[in-house]
């Protein structure tokens, strides 16, 4: 075994690199945008689900007082 | 919230979805975000060589402590959690993982990597996991136990499409330190405060009932008295003299075996039977995605059919998928794995972890899931190096995928040999007054 500590880089908890490598390439390719627009597109999902939690949770109270 | 929380007493179930969904929701994101944060570490690999002049194996020494922190922090976790309840763990987890992932930002060698990443992430990561968020699940859910645990395991892979990808971009577009602080920050400022806005560690915090009152423990007296198991217990120590913890534990042993090493040798085992590495990368994804769906359906049946059943058909499924790579050809066994296998590949986490809840009741839930965890952990990291080893020594993946299968094989006996009738609570609830016993002296000691 070459490199027993280095395989273990390959586990799904740490992405395996090679897989993302391809995977961005692939991503790239069939949506053609920028990366400043994935970044958007991205960053949108990923703050737009607490505060969407928030506010059904809000609504809830609401509804209920 | 205060006053909404006594509002919210007894007639909630009659205004709409019932609020333990709220809580899988912002737990939901807790582990997305944790997951996902863990996941993105192989995307800064390269990066960080070139920076600090380092090579690959250097820097997997952060990732392989991590794996190991990580494993044995379930059941430190999850023994706090029984202790001081599961809403504080995941608040101070999120919040430590958080100000660690920003501190990422400003290391400037290996060691701070190992220490921040290695230590402090890896171990925090612990308590977002499920020895932690299931058995705040397991305290609001107990019809729908199975379903609700799937939902928030789910979330798992979620965090792995959206952040990953996302740190990805914020490395191509700004740099790794940007990619650090902003994750770290919105786990910070959007992540914390929703945990804090809206998770409860049970119930009875908010007013509320369990299953919003749907529940065998749905009438206002059976609410006071919850029926408990034969197993339940009131020191986790003797839950561990019972055989079912030790059942659930070496299947999920094998169940760490069986995924840890097809995650990290798949790319290599395709290479090695001349399959380029975009396409395992594709039957990967697929696997992936189909995981995402079955751990869906098999978290709903098993709130119908016995859970145990369903645990030892996962197991024996992805077996199959395991002798499917040996005797397959290679262009065949990958679509043919990533489909049979992508069926079984999550399934067992909220079955394991139901089962678990059932079996031995949630007042020690977090330790005696914690340490089934760390079992999974520690036998992931054993297979990935032997895997290694082997393929090294033979050249081939066959005979340790026959391990693989032999092995699936005994654990989805093992699980199927669990007396879920005689054991669970859902099947055989102790009689009444033994309930109420049990009750009062817990209640005594709270």
């Amino acid at each position: 075994m070459a490199n027993p500590v280095g395989t273990l880089l390959h586990h799904s908890e740490p992405i395996d690199p090679d897989l993302w490598e391809w995977l961005s390439a692939k991503i790239d390719h069939v949506l053609g945008v920028s990366s400043g627009v994935m970044v958007i597109v991205l960053g949108a999902v990923i703050v737009l689900f607490p505060i969407a939690v928030v506010v059904l949770v809000w609504r809830k109270w609401r509804t209920i007082s | 919230m205060s006053n909404n929380r006594s509002e919210l007493d007894g007639s909630s179930k009659k205004s709409g979805i019932y609020y333990g969904w709220y809580i899988i929701a912002a737990l939901f994101f807790a582990t997305f975000l944790a997951i996902g944060s863990r996941q993105g570490f192989g995307v800064f690999v390269k990066t960080w060589e070139q920076d600090w002049g380092i090579s690959t194996a250097t820097v997997s020494i952060a990732a392989s402590v991590g794996w190991l922190v990580n494993g044995v922090s379930q059941p430190i976790v999850g023994r706090l959690t029984d202790i001081y309840g599961g809403r504080r763990v995941v608040v101070i987890s999120l919040t430590v993982m958080a100000l660690a992932t920003i501190g990422v930002a400003y290391v400037t060698n290996i060691y701070g990597l190992i220490a921040l990443s290695g230590f402090v992430i890896s171990f925090a990561a612990g308590g977002i996991s499920p020895a932690t968020t299931g058995v705040i699940v397991a305290r609001w859910f107990e019809k729908k136990r199975g379903m609700a645990m799937a939902v928030l395991i789910a979330g798992g892979s979620v965090g792995g499409l959206i952040v990953v990808p996302f740190l990805s971009y914020l490395l191509v577009e700004f740099s790794w330190q940007t990619a650090h602080w902003l994750v770290g920050g919105l786990a910070l400022a959007l992540g914390v405060p929703l945990l804090l806005i809206v998770v409860r560690s049970t119930p009875e915090d908010m007013g509320l009932k369990i299953d919003d009152g749907e529940s065998s423990a749905s009438t206002e007296t059976e609410v006071v008295v919850r029926p408990v198991g034969p197993k339940f217990a009131e020191e986790w120590r003797d839950s561990l003299n019972s055989k079912p913890i030790w059942q659930l534990s070496i299947a999920y042993f094998v169940c760490g075996i069986t995924t840890a090493s097809i995650a990290v040798h798949f790319v290599r085992w395709a290479i090695s039977e001349d399959i380029t590495t975009g396409t395992a990368a594709l039957a990967f994804g697929v696997l992936s995605g189909i995981n995402a769906g079955g751990v869906l359906v098999v978290g709903l049946l098993s709130d119908r059919w016995q859970r145990k059943n369903l645990l030892g058909a996962v197991y024996l499924v992805r077996g199959l998928g395991f002798v499917l790579l040996i005797v397959l050809p290679g262009s065949t066994a990958i679509w043919a794995f990533a489909v049979v296998g992508g069926m079984s590949w999550l399934a067992t986490v909220p079955l394991t972890a139901s089962l678990t809840a059932d079996v031995y009741g949630v007042r020690n839930l977090g330790t005696l899931f914690g340490f089934a965890n760390m079992a999974h952990q520690l036998g992931g990291a054993a297979a990935v190096m032997l895997f290694g080893w082997a393929f090294t020594v033979w050249g081939s993946y066959d005979i340790t995928f026959a391990i693989g299968a032999l092995a699936l094989l005994g654990a989805g006996i093992v699980s199927l040999s669990i007396r879920e009738k005689q054991d669970s609570v859902r099947y055989s609830p102790v009689p009444e007054g033994a309930a109420v016993a049990l009750h009062e002296s817990i209640t005594d000691e709270e």
